[in-house]
């Protein structure tokens, strides 16, 4: 029993057995369990350090199970640990009631070790077993939110499960191609249709993980029903650590990708920004809305790696560590806001920026950040990918500007939704029925973990290179990155902070006396003081363009929704099959009596 | 070993006849007679693990007396009949106090017991006959217990379309004894590898694949079984859809096919399109119902196409997988039948759109079907996830592609109809017109949760399996080697 004392088993035994023993304290004490999981998570911090800072390693137990570690995996396991310290943090504050605690935490912890699990595993079938977990404990986790998220969680996990399955078929196929399941083999080339089923099953894998298109309608569903850490932390940011982790391996070490694979990625990516950033665009619902920018941010991530050079690799994977960072910022805000107002529908919601001063200021630098404003972090990723569509040109036959279109629109549109967003929870008047309640800023449970992570966005955009990429991507990517583009991250920001002072000295010394406050106005026309500007409309008209018009109508008869699209063809035939079934016992005499003849057929044929 | 084996039939069949004598004065004996019988049956089981013996009944040798044979493979059958057995009579304890006559079905239960235990340890083909007629008949009439319309009709069918098999299977027996002069399987398997294959014989094959491929519910002969597995009391629910179907249906078939006949390409192929087309129509009719007991019943074939189709690769992989996926398929069908059993009890229906809130009001229930719903799905760590994962590399290594397409198709679609199970009758609301109209007593939670343990712990059996062998191993090399003569 030694190997349990080895810094490999460790952080995945220790939150394992924290959850059980959260599973089997006694309800009464169930108050324990939060802060059992806020010491567990940050002890695997404390554990998975050293693994993070350790060289390239292997270790093989038994023969079916080895470990390994190497600085991708090493990056991602730390991500993943410290993100769910802050989420565990989170979670002691607004998972209140006792019935919800005991499970959530125990699954928590649960989630926790199995994604330690995946990330260490170095071989495929120990990694599969850990992801299929894993999609146990989201669809427990999602279910906890009661009857009303129980048709999100099955969606969720019939999806999630389905790519499990798919994945079981591409690990049988690259064990048949190269006679082992373990990861650390040379990198398969693809030069047989057996290669082709394995990648497109483990892509398939990673991209139901991620959320990328057209895997992607569980995560919307996902971030509105299910409790909010839950939200914060399984789609916005694990799955998208594992996702992208799974595909970096597979193109990086597992396959050698050719240009037609590149192109299909880039393909994926592209449309799963664009898609996901309108649908985003047209949402009420304040955590839905955050869901499909999650969506729309894992497209980035996608086309970075899908240009399959250093720096769209790199940018990649520093956009999937900015995007947890702002995205989580973002859900926790989301959480902030229905907790103190008992709703997330934009339209009901309004001023709070009063209210909750803290709330809004992290609120406003991780909308800017996930809009790409320099110099927050979201811009430094993202100029990344751009760097990389831009110097993939020549191979990818000329594509690269619509690529880059893309993106660019993407983001243009996400900063679009975010002004909405900012507008319509913080800035306009609210509903009566939320301007009557009191409403206070959350306790410091819930606020250190948003500060955290919005002081996070403006570091590691102004520290960018200094910080993240030296300490964390190239290391892990252990590839030479080149910068084609030039951006001094620290001087562009201290330019910027100045314009901002200037202009702040000027208003205040040209304005002194000349400001006015006027009543709201549309159109010119003062409004009568009861009339709400909620932000939710800002996009109606752009909603009923032509073209557009007709997107959304299939968006909404969910022409995107795999989900949707195979239960219609699979109900078809089980339709088909019942009617087949009348129950006359003479019609199953008939088929017996078919079967008969028909193995005397063949066998004596 | 071998001085132990006829205990196997002897035990149940004498205590069948012996209950009813008894407990006319005592009203507990059945209760504990029959759950004392399955207890020490299980004791038994598990001792017949690695054995291998030949018991000579009266000691007359080998044609003229009759055999009983242990090998891998019946042991494998032996331990989860008697297993499964025993959860499902302790679960009657409390369940078949709705039923008016305990001493009758306990009586019945324990035959179909020594039905089906003689089945896998007969080493004669007219000895297997007659102990599948023991058990199908005791299944006839517990099928028909509740002596309702429903069930009646619904015994009705099974025992037509049932007659239909073991007439079948009779002609074929007697066929073979006609053309080989002996009915031992050793000596038959023997004989027939020595003369070259006739008409007569390959329709003596037909007749006993079609006999047997209709006690195993596989589709195109499956009809009677989601007529018959859900009019059921659901401890022999458990116990149809558990263990009946195996041990007469899928064992027989394994044993003709591998150790008597011996398997060429084109049975091959006819074990493989069975398995498939079990599995496929199996899991759309499923996902499609909204009775549970029902919804489940169409898994049974399903997941019988699974063993199927891991059989009908006849690598020591798929051997494994199949066989292990039917050891596992025992523990969690026969579970998610008492569950069903119990979610009945509690509130009287188990129509999936009237239920509702279960999760809250059941929570044992609720738990385990939660796992027996995991484990048939195959998600790890449950051990349903281990076979199907076996059965799927095993199909990509024999390089039948589009079997382990199907495989994964069909696994994706059994997830999804549980998931509809666990949404309905456990995570919804609570319908308005559903009422709590007792609690789970003691022995079914009991029973539950003792199958809920196995799913997770026969996962365990993979992690020994990767150093040392098995339970599965030995009875695939049963399979592989054929019969010994001993």
């Amino acid at each position: 029993m030694e190997f349990i004392h080895h810094p490999f088993i460790q952080p995945m035994l220790l939150p394992l057995a924290g959850g059980l023993l959260c599973f089997l304290i006694p309800r009464a004490w169930s108050r324990v369990c939060g802060w059992l999981a806020v010491l567990i998570s940050a002890a695997t911090c404390y554990l998975v350090w050293p693994l993070f800072l350790a060289a390239p390693q292997i270790l093989d137990l038994a023969p079916a199970i080895s470990l390994k570690i190497d600085k991708l995996s090493g990056f991602i396991l730390l991500l993943t640990a410290i993100f769910a310290f802050l989420i565990s943090l989170y979670s002691v504050g607004y998972i209140r009631q006792p019935e919800q605690q005991k499970p959530y935490f125990t699954y928590f912890l649960w989630t926790l070790a199995a994604a330690v699990g995946v990330l260490l595993a170095n071989e495929l079938i120990l990694l599969l077993c850990f992801w299929g977990f894993l999609g146990l404990t989201l669809y427990l986790l999602i279910a906890l939110n009661g009857p009303q998220a129980s048709s999100a969680a099955k969606k969720t996990f019939i999806i999630i499960g389905a790519s499990d399955s798919i994945f079981i078929l591409g690990i049988a196929f690259f064990g048949l191609l190269t006679g082992s399941t373990r990861m650390d083999g040379p990198a398969v080339p693809l030069n047989h249709p057996h290669t082709y089923i394995a990648l497109a099953a483990f892509i398939v894998a990673a991209f139901a993980k991620a959320g990328v298109m057209p895997f992607h309608s569980w995560v919307p569903d996902c971030g509105e029903k299910a409790l909010l850490p839950v939200s914060a932390f399984l789609p916005a940011s694990l799955d998208k650590f594992l996702g992208i982790y799974l595909l970096l391996r597979t193109a990086k070490d597992l396959f050698v990708l050719t240009t037609a694979v590149n192109l299909v990625l880039l393909l994926a990516g592209a449309s799963t920004v664009l898609l996901a950033v309108m649908l985003a665009l047209v949402q009420h619902d304040l955590k839905r809305l955050l869901s499909y920018h999650a969506v729309s941010q894992v497209g980035y991530m996608v086309l970075g790696i899908g240009t399959g050079l250093p720096i769209g690799m790199a940018g990649s994977l520093f956009h999937m560590l900015n995007n947890a960072v702002y995205k989580s910022a973002l859900f926790l805000c989301a959480g902030a806001v229905e907790s103190q107002t008992q709703t997330a529908d934009m339209d009901k919601l309004g001023g709070l920026a009063k209210a909750m001063p803290l709330t809004f200021i992290t609120c406003l630098v991780a909308s800017l950040s996930i809009a790409g404003i320099p110099p927050l972090n979201g811009f430094v990723s993202k100029w990344m990918v751009y760097q990389g569509l831009i110097e993939s040109g020549s191979t990818f036959y000329g594509s690269w500007i619509i690529w880059l279109a893309v993106a660019i629109l993407g983001s243009a549109l996400t900063l679009a939704s975010f002004v909405k967003v900012l507008h319509a929870v913080f800035l306009t008047k609210a509903a009566d029925t939320v301007r009557s309640k009191t409403i206070r800023e959350v306790g410091w449970r819930q606020t250190l973990p948003m500060l955290v992570l919005s002081l996070a966005c403006l570091l590691f955009g102004m520290f960018a290179y200094r910080l993240p990429l030296a300490g964390f991507i190239y290391p892990a990517l252990r590839q030479e990155v080149v910068y084609p583009g030039i951006w001094w991250a620290g001087p562009a920001a201290f330019l910027m902070g100045l314009g901002i002072m200037m202009g702040f000295i000027f208003s205040l010394l040209a304005g002194k006396g000349k400001t006015r406050i006027a009543p709201t106005y549309i159109g010119g026309e003062t409004l009568a003081g009861e009339v709400q500007v909620t932000g939710v409309d800002f996009y109606h008209t752009y909603q009923s363009l032509s073209l557009l018009k007709r997107f959304y109508r299939l968006a909404e008869s969910k022409w995107f929704d795999v989900y949707d699209a195979a239960s219609k063809i699979i109900f078809y035939f089980v339709e088909l099959l019942r009617s087949l079934h009348t129950g006359r016992l003479p019609l199953y005499l008939i088929w017996v009596l078919c079967g008969l003849v028909l193995l005397l057929f063949l066998l004596l044929h | 070993m071998a001085i132990w084996i006829p205990y196997f039939i002897a035990i149940p069949i004498g205590a069948a006849f012996f209950i009813p004598l008894v407990s006319r004065h005592l009203r507990w004996a059945p209760d504990v007679l029959g759950n004392l019988v399955m207890l020490v049956l299980a004791g038994l089981s598990l001792l017949t693990f690695g054995q291998n013996a030949v018991y000579h009944m009266g000691a007359w040798q080998t044609p003229i007396g009759i055999d009983l044979r242990l090998d891998g493979l019946a042991s494998l059958l032996l331990i989860s009949i008697n297993l499964i057995g025993l959860t499902s009579s302790f679960y009657s304890v409390a369940y078949m106090r709705q039923y008016t006559s305990k001493l009758r079905y306990y009586s019945l239960f324990l035959l179909m017991v020594a039905g089906m235990n003689g089945v896998v340890l007969a080493a004669d083909l007219f000895n297997l006959y007659i102990f599948v007629e023991l058990a199908s008949i005791a299944s006839y009439a517990l099928v028909a217990f509740g002596c309702e319309h429903e069930e009646l009709e619904a015994a009705f069918k099974y025992l037509i379309l049932g007659s239909l098999a073991t007439l079948f299977a009779l002609i074929g027996i007697s066929l073979i004894y006609g053309l080989t002069g002996s009915l031992n399987m050793a000596q038959v398997a023997g004989r027939l590898a020595s003369t070259p294959s006739s008409t007569a014989l390959l329709f003596a094959l037909a007749l006993l694949c079609t006999g047997f491929a209709l006690k195993s519910a596989l589709v195109p002969f499956h009809a009677w079984l989601p007529y018959a597995h859900p009019s059921a009391p659901a401890p022999i629910s458990a116990m149809l859809s558990g263990v009946l179907i195996k041990a007469i249906g899928i064992y027989v078939l394994a044993r003709l096919l591998f150790n008597v006949f011996g398997l060429t390409p084109l049975l091959q192929t006819v074990l493989q399109t069975l398995g498939v087309l079990s599995m496929v129509v199996g899991v759309l009719l499923a996902i499609g119902q909204w009775d549970m007991k029902r919804l489940f019943a169409y898994h049974s074939i399903s997941q019988i196409g699974y063993v199927v189709l891991g059989l009908s690769l006849a690598t020591p992989l798929g051997l494994i997988g199949a066989l292990y996926h039917l050891f596992n398929h025992s523990i969690f069908k026969s579970l998610l039948f008492l569950n069903a059993g119990a979610v009945e009890y509690a509130t009287g229906t188990r129509e999936l759109r009237k239920l509702g809130g279960l999760r809250r009001l059941l929570p044992v229930t609720a738990t385990t079907s939660l796992v027996g719903s995991l484990s048939i799905a195959g998600i790890p760590p449950f051990n349903g996830f281990w076979s199907k994962l076996i059965i799927i590399i095993a199909c990509v290594q024999a390089e039948h592609y589009w079997l382990a397409g199907a495989a994964v198709f069909v696994s994706f679609m059994t997830l999804a109809s549980f998931l509809k199970v666990q949404k309905y009758a456990f995570l919804e609301t609570a319908k308005e017109k559903l009422q709590l109209l007792s609690k789970v007593p003691f022995s079914m939670g009991a029973a539950m949760v003792f199958l809920a343990l196995m799913c997770l712990l026969t996962s365990l059996l993979v992690l020994t399996g990767l150093t040392h062998p098995f339970l599965i191993t030995p009875a695939a090399e049963a399979l592989q080697k054929g019969i010994l003569v001993m």
